[in-house]
């Protein structure tokens, strides 16, 4: 019986290049080999090769060209090539095959769920190393139109699936943990289903054990797959959502920290979004919520909570926040999307008259206007500028003509209605 | 081990695949329940309905009381590999003559070159048989001398008969004990064997050679190409043709190995096989193709001018040329051990004939042929011509491809070389014919070429609907002829050709791809399109041209075996010299090069001709073959 398996499982080196389209929150694939060209035409082809070649040429063409029933038509023609005996890459065939006809499926106005069904199914049993990955695309199919209760069996399902020694492969282990992540998702949407019918009726009724009953399930999966480095952001939200209703502070702050602040993981800014929301949310001293839009600023200086953080930083009783304030606010401008921003603008002016109760607030401004004085007149204060904004927002004229002496004193284009004819 | 052994005698009947699956790989599991050993899906041990519709998960599998749990396996006949192609051969056979073919075919000529191959190639009818190790053949049969005697004795005997008849070669049941599993009992042997000694076996390949062979024998109108076409489009039995061996013929392991076709061989492939065949048979003398034959180039060049529309005009002058090279006898046609012993390629010869007639005639070097095309009423426009022909061969040429692309190879009986193999084979199986199946539905189109009805002509021409374009053959070559001293000859008076020196055939296979480039462009059209109708390369083609160019115009002036290297390449460049004198239409200067001095030769001939001379011969020939159309 293992003479079949390994049959089956043809040559391993021919699926390292199935890492092409792995996920995100693979850290791996330096060591990727180059695909083979699968379907190249060969001097001596037999006529089974050539047609199956020209066939996958002709599907090709026609999914290119959206030509769906073409595309639907070969398609049909094209199965035999999985009964090729003459290869050893014919777990790619597969691969091939199922992704090909899924596309079609999406793209054809005549596709049933049965077909779907009907392909998935095929596919997932005729090829073990693409067990899970099609196990996972079915469910994300199931989910698209509706079926959740579906989709949540084909993941279960899934989860407790074995086959020997490549179900401890590394990247069948990697699919495993999406799995249990998405299967988990799914018992926190039924959660939430459960929450929001049963739990004003009455808060200890059975049901209410039920749905703490997929709170444990989801919960048990969800803490071992958030260590893992990657991006997590639906799966954090839902996790620390569950832990909140059930008054588990202490452990929804440290998922979210551990997501923002160990460095294993990639940068991600929305860490510290949900971060900065969740402390909002608990009403968090001002310091803390202060530091946690630090390192988004950092990380991203166009961002919409730069509003909010220029504004703590100015509500802030010490010197050196307005002095940040201006800064944080300084560079907000400098992207596209808050050039004619209305309360950027207004706060900067707002800075800068706090800013004017100190004596040596020209310095300052100066200071941190060095390095832009250069650029910042073309990019906010010409007659360009003045024509735009005076047509679409003539408030914003007025805090712009006000801050530009200030700003840039040495001014020599002018942003106002006058200078049109000098 | 003991245990798999046991699972294995408990579900040997039980072959259906597995729900989940589709594996056929069945174990009995503690509470003596059936699972699937590759997937650990439980079943109930059921009788499956087979509903090639039915989708996984929206199903029930219905249960059915108990069978008896172990099945003997049916055994089939034991039978000779060469029993097998004698089978395909006269289902090949029988399917030509429904196609029209003459019914002489398959008990005069296929049965008897059969047996003359049998016993040739030492493989039956013979004292020291090839595979003698395991089949004894001795019997009745063995002392005879030659295969007249077996006349009586045809193929086409009802099935079973044949079998019965067929055993006859292995001599079955005296002292070979029965095979472990059935199917033939020679195949391992053959298998070595053809290793050993690759060219005197039987193979798929050769039925085809040897169908040929007797088709030429008959002297029936189909050429290998469209021999090839009709197997191409399944009119006859090939790919997957041991599908249609008898049920007590089982294939089994290594039989599939000799019996499976991926390809259907190319033109040149099947003429080498039957080429060599040829030689293994020692056949007498064919009975002779005369011009009223009709693979003799007089009337096949008439068909061909038909399907390309070409006028009707023409035909003379092909006749006229063929007389010319010394094409006319019908011993250049007429396989003989004593005269001919080469397998001529009626087809490719006719084609060339016809392409030398063009470029007699129109010229076919970019600039005369589209001079003469300025004419129009009832004159042959040759420009009018290429622009139908080119859109026609575009389109079928497309047609062919989808007609590839379409093609379904597999066979629908199990296909696999090795017991162990099976499973995952019958797995895939399922597996692509689900697929297909969807797929099918959803474009409510099934797989496959459509089945279209055996013609001879790729094109049509006519007015009826589908016609590729107008008809042109009524049309006259006027305009491109010209009354010099009261003989009709072509306008422009000189004719190029490439270097006609010949080369070594087994250093220099085809200059074709070196000179292509250089070659008029009209000239590489013409190859192609006839290279497609006749499925040939476009080399073997030009090939073929510049043989019959050498006998037209080399035969008087005998080609010296002393020709260097160096003069080849001074001999290309004559090509290019030469074209530009078409246009100045001077006679060549005085060179000494025999080639030029077979130019002006060209140039005369047609003149010496009287128009009137191939007429009492070839009219009334022309006439009847076109009513025949």
């Amino acid at each position: 019986m293992m003479d079949d398996l390994e049959r089956e499982l043809g040559r391993f080196e021919d699926l390292k290049h199935e890492d092409d389209f792995s996920d995100d929150n693979s850290t791996r694939g330096s060591k990727r080999t180059k695909p083979r060209r699968m379907h190249a035409e060969t001097p001596r082809e037999t006529g089974f090769h050539q047609s199956t070649r020209i066939c996958l040429e002709h599907i090709r063409e026609a999914l290119l060209h959206h030509r769906w029933q073409e595309a639907a038509e070969y398609m049909a023609c094209y199965p035999q090539k999985l009964e090729d005996t003459a290869t050893s890459q014919s777990e790619q065939y597969t691969e091939l095959v199922w992704r090909l006809s899924t596309e079609i499926l999406h793209q054809h106005p005549n596709s049933k769920l049965d077909d779907y069904n009907s392909i998935y199914e095929r596919m997932k049993h005729s090829g073990i190393r693409h067990y899970l990955m099609i196990c996972l695309e079915h469910s994300f199919h199931l989910l698209l139109n509706g079926h959740i209760e579906n989709a949540k069996n084909q993941l279960s399902a899934a989860e407790s699936w074995r086959y020997g020694k490549e179900s401890g492969h590394v990247r069948q282990q990697q699919i495993v943990k999406l799995i249990q992540a998405y299967r988990s998702l799914l018992d926190y949407m039924i959660w939430c289903d459960k929450r929001f019918t049963h739990f004003d009726t009455d808060p200890s009724s059975i049901s209410n054990a039920d749905m703490h009953n997929y709170f444990r399930q989801a919960s048990v999966n969800l803490k071992e797959i958030l260590r893992n480095p990657g991006v997590w952001d639906p799966f954090i939200l839902s996790y620390v959502e569950m832990l909140d209703f059930y008054e588990d502070y202490e452990e929804a702050l440290n998922v979210l920290k551990n997501y923002a602040y160990d460095n294993t993981f990639p940068p991600n800014p929305n860490a510290h979004v949900y971060l900065y929301q969740y402390l909002k949310r608990h009403e968090a001293p001002e310091r803390k919520l202060i530091k946690v839009l630090k390192i988004l600023q950092v990380l991203v200086p166009s961002h919409e909570l730069m509003l909010e953080y220029s504004s703590l930083l100015l509500q802030s009783e010490r010197k050196k926040d307005t002095q940040k304030a201006l800064e944080v606010v300084l560079e907000m401008l400098a992207f596209a999307c808050w050039k004619s921003n209305l309360d950027a603008w207004k706060r900067l002016k707002d800075i800068i008259e706090k800013l004017q109760l100190e004596k040596n607030w020209k310095d300052v401004v100066s200071d941190k206007m060095a390095e832009r004085k250069n650029w910042w007149p073309a990019l906010h204060f010409t007659s360009f500028h003045f024509r735009t904004d005076s047509e679409e927002n003539p408030e914003l004229v007025e805090v712009k003509a006000s801050l530009t002496k200030i700003l840039c004193p040495d001014l020599t284009m002018k942003y106002s209605a006058g200078q049109e004819s000098a | 081990m003991f245990e798999a052994n046991m699972d294995e005698e408990w579900t040997a009947g039980y072959r259906e695949p597995c729900v989940q699956c589709s594996a056929v790989d069945w174990g009995v599991s503690d509470e003596g329940r059936f699972y699937c050993r590759s997937c650990h899906n439980v079943i109930e041990r059921t009788r499956e309905v087979v509903d090639p519709t039915f989708t996984p998960g929206s199903s029930r599998v219905s249960t059915i009381g108990k069978g008896s749990r172990t099945k003997k396996t049916e055994r089939g006949h034991q039978w000779n590999i060469c029993e097998g192609f004698q089978f395909i051969l006269k289902k090949q056979a029988e399917a030509l003559i429904r196609l029209g073919v003459s019914p002489r075919l398959k008990d005069e000529v296929l049965c008897e070159l059969w047996r003359l191959y049998l016993q040739k190639s030492g493989q039956a009818f013979t004292d020291r048989p090839l595979t003698s190790f395991r089949v004894n053949v001795r019997g009745l049969d063995s002392d005879s001398e030659s295969a007249a005697e077996f006349s009586g004795r045809s193929v086409s005997d009802t099935d079973g008969e044949t079998v019965a008849s067929s055993t006859v070669l292995s001599n079955a049941g005296s002292s070979v004990d029965p095979p472990p599993c059935s199917g033939s009992s020679d195949a391992v042997s053959y298998l070595t064997a053809q290793q050993l000694r690759s060219s005197s076996l039987m193979t798929m390949r050769k039925t085809l050679a040897l169908i040929h062979i007797a088709l030429v024998w008959i002297r029936e109108a189909l050429t290998l190409s469209d021999l090839l076409r009709l197997v191409n489009e399944g009119h006859v039995p090939y790919v997957n043709a041991f599908e249609e061996l008898p049920d007590e013929m089982k294939l089994e392991g290594k039989d599939h190995l000799i019996f499976k076709v991926e390809t259907i061989p190319s033109h040149e492939s099947v003429h080498k096989e039957a080429q060599a065949l040829l030689h293994v048979l020692q056949l007498p003398p064919f009975p002779p193709i005369s011009c009223q034959s009709l693979l003799h180039p007089a009337l096949l060049s008439l068909r061909y001018l038909t399907e390309l529309n070409l006028p009707d005009e023409l035909h003379l002058w092909v006749c006229r040329l063929m007389e010319q090279a010394g094409l006319e006898d019908q011993t250049v046609h007429t396989v003989d051990p004593l005269t001919l012993y080469v397998l001529p390629r009626y087809g490719v010869q006719t084609a060339a004939l016809i392409v030398v007639t063009m470029k007699a005639v129109f010229g076919v070097d970019d600039l005369t042929e589209w001079e003469f095309s300025g004419q129009t009423g009832n004159l042959f426009n040759l420009r009018r011509w290429y622009k139908l022909l080119q859109a026609a061969l575009i389109r079928a040429q497309q047609n062919k491809e989808h007609d590839t692309a379409r093609k379904q190879w597999r066979s629908k009986r199990d296909v696999s070389t090795s017991r162990n193999r099976k499973w995952v084979a019958v797995k895939k199986k399922r597996t692509a014919e689900q697929v297909q199946i969807c797929f099918e539905r959803l474009s409510s189109r099934p797989a496959g070429v459509e089945r279209i009805g055996p013609s001879s002509f790729r094109f049509c021409w006519g007015d009826e609907d589908g016609a590729d374009g107008p008809g042109l053959h009524h049309l006259t070559l006027d305009g491109v002829l010209t009354l010099k001293h009261g003989v009709l000859t072509p306008s422009h008076s000189t004719y190029w050709h490439p270097a006609l020196q010949q080369c070594n055939y087994w250093r220099c296979r085809s200059h074709y791809l070196k000179f292509e480039p250089t070659l008029p462009r009209m000239f590489v059209w013409l190859l192609k399109l006839f290279s497609f109708l006749l499925d040939v390369k476009p080399a073997s083609l030009y090939e073929e041209v510049l043989r019959v160019e050498r006998r037209v115009f080399g035969s008087r002036t005998p080609w010296r075996k002393t020709e260097t290297k160096t003069e080849t390449k001074t001999k290309t460049k004559t090509k290019t010299k030469c074209r530009p004198k078409t246009k100045t239409k001077t006679r060549p200067e005085t060179e000494t090069r025999p080639e030029t001095k077979t130019k002006t030769k060209t140039k005369c001939r047609p003149k010496t001709k009287t128009k009137t001379r191939p007429e009492t011969e070839t009219r009334p020939e022309t006439k009847t073959a076109k009513t025949d159309r």
